[in-house]
């Protein structure tokens, strides 16, 4: 009984330290599943925008090829296939 | 109606091959400097994120004193995503106003407020106070303490302004305190009133651009100079640097999502080592210079004047550079725009530290 006492009086010690806390929001979920699959589509997010990235620079590249080559502008004189 | 048809119908009412025309026509000077025409762009990208976001969150905010801080912290917590569309809506401002500092002093630096750029210089300048304005009506809405104690020493300061101080201060708070009342001004400035004047100045910026066309250096103007058209070349390069930076938005949003304090209580005295957003750090170290009396008068006020005396000078700076002007190298002013970018960037330093 003495033992049991002397339990629950700590507790309730320890306790008051909870009353000097400030509360805190989580303002990030705290499921670590949700956790894992938040940082696994911020990997998915990274991967589309460098393979998004690739792209138009090669699509870029290969319009300032055609720019340099002349091909783009269009011939004031073009003989037309009627 | 398929794609061709529907083509078809548009091109029967708008005169679309003329604006594919003036698009591929358009062009910009490329040149070493170019890197920093990026930074208008980037800016006009991180306004449209802000614009989606804000819409998403005004849909669950509640702007009333008893309510703001819970609806916010039940975004947070209990929305699919809300977290995220709060802290992108965060992040996003914070990198807006670091490209339009960048953006302002870019332009200092280069002249490129020279004749017949002006009134560029004018709209671009309005844009960051306007950003200023919302980032600090926007930080109020979160209604926890720090928020409330912050808008209470700007509009504060605000107040020690002579003449107009009161009534602007009084304007801003919607009585003589921080009350429920200022949460319901600042949810309209920042919802309404800003929004507004943001587009209209964005709308006249970018058309003010596309009239006078981009500004080139004084020390590459008489220079021979590559052109590229605007579309597609400088469009791409755009679309990269936007996906960049819609990366660094989204991973700082996942990252590092921004706290919420505890809710705001009036009557509670202002939390320790109280500190504004970090664009006011310079302002509010600056007023820590500053004695609480000069001669008699107020220290405060004495202050107040002078970093206002030094926005003002800043902002007309087109009519004082006449060197500039008449297409002269005007060391002075390089001068001036690195002493300003330095005074801010030491008193923001000195502001995190102290």
């Amino acid at each position: 009984m003495k033992r049991f006492i002397i339990t629950i009086t700590l507790m309730l010690i320890h306790a008051t330290n909870l009353l000097a806390q400030q509360e805190k929001v989580d303002v990030f979920p705290a499921v670590s599943y949700d956790r894992f699959i938040i940082f696994q589509t911020l990997a998915i997010f990274w991967i589309g925008i460098i393979g998004l990235i690739i792209i138009i620079k090669i699509k870029l590249k290969e319009i300032e090829r055609i720019q340099k080559m002349g091909i783009n502008k269009e011939e004031k004189d073009i003989p037309l296939l009627d | 109606m398929n794609c061709q048809r529907l083509k078809n119908w548009v091109e029967e009412r708008y005169d679309v091959e003329e604006i594919k025309d003036f698009a591929k026509k358009k062009l910009v000077p490329t040149h070493k400097y170019e890197i920093w025409y990026y930074t208008g762009g980037i800016t006009l990208f991180l306004f449209v994120i802000q614009f989606i976001t804000g819409m998403i969150l005004s849909f669950y905010y509640v702007p009333h004193f008893e309510h703001a801080y819970k609806s916010i912290i039940e975004i947070v917590t209990k929305l699919n995503m809300g977290w995220f569309f709060r802290s992108l809506h965060h992040w996003g401002a914070q990198l807006a106003i670091v490209f339009l500092f960048i953006h302002v002093w870019s332009t200092l630096l280069l002249k490129s407020y020279r004749k017949p750029r002006e009134f560029l210089w004018f709209s671009g300048f309005m844009l960051l106070g306007i950003s200023i304005f919302f980032g600090l009506s926007g930080y109020l809405l979160l209604w926890d303490e720090r928020a409330f104690a912050a808008v209470k020493v700007a509009t504060g300061g605000a107040g020690n302004l002579p003449v107009i101080g009161n009534f602007i201060k009084a304007f801003l708070r919607g009585g003589i305190d921080v009350t429920g009342e200022t949460l319901i001004r600042f949810y309209a400035f920042h919802v309404s009133i800003l929004p507004l004047a943001t587009l209209f100045l964005i709308g006249l910026h970018i058309l003010l651009v596309q009239y006078h066309g981009m500004s080139v250096p004084l020390s590459l103007e008489k220079k021979a100079h590559k052109e590229i058209p605007f579309f597609p070349n400088l469009f791409y390069k755009d679309l990269i640097i936007w996906l960049i930076i819609l990366g660094i938005v989204v991973t700082l949003a996942t990252l590092v999502p921004p706290e919420i304090g505890k809710k705001a209580d009036p009557l509670a005295p202002a939390p320790e080592n109280i500190k504004p957003e970090w664009y006011f750090l310079f302002l509010f170290q600056t007023l820590k210079l500053f004695p609480g009396e000069i001669l008699g008068l107020n220290g405060e006020m004495i202050a107040i004047i002078l970093i206002s005396c030094g926005i003002l000078f800043f902002f007309l700076i087109p009519f004082f550079d006449k060197k500039s002007n008449r297409g002269e190298k005007s060391p002075l002013f390089t001068w001036i725009g690195i002493i300003y970018f330095l005074y801010f960037v030491i008193m923001t330093v000195f502001g995190f530290v102290s």
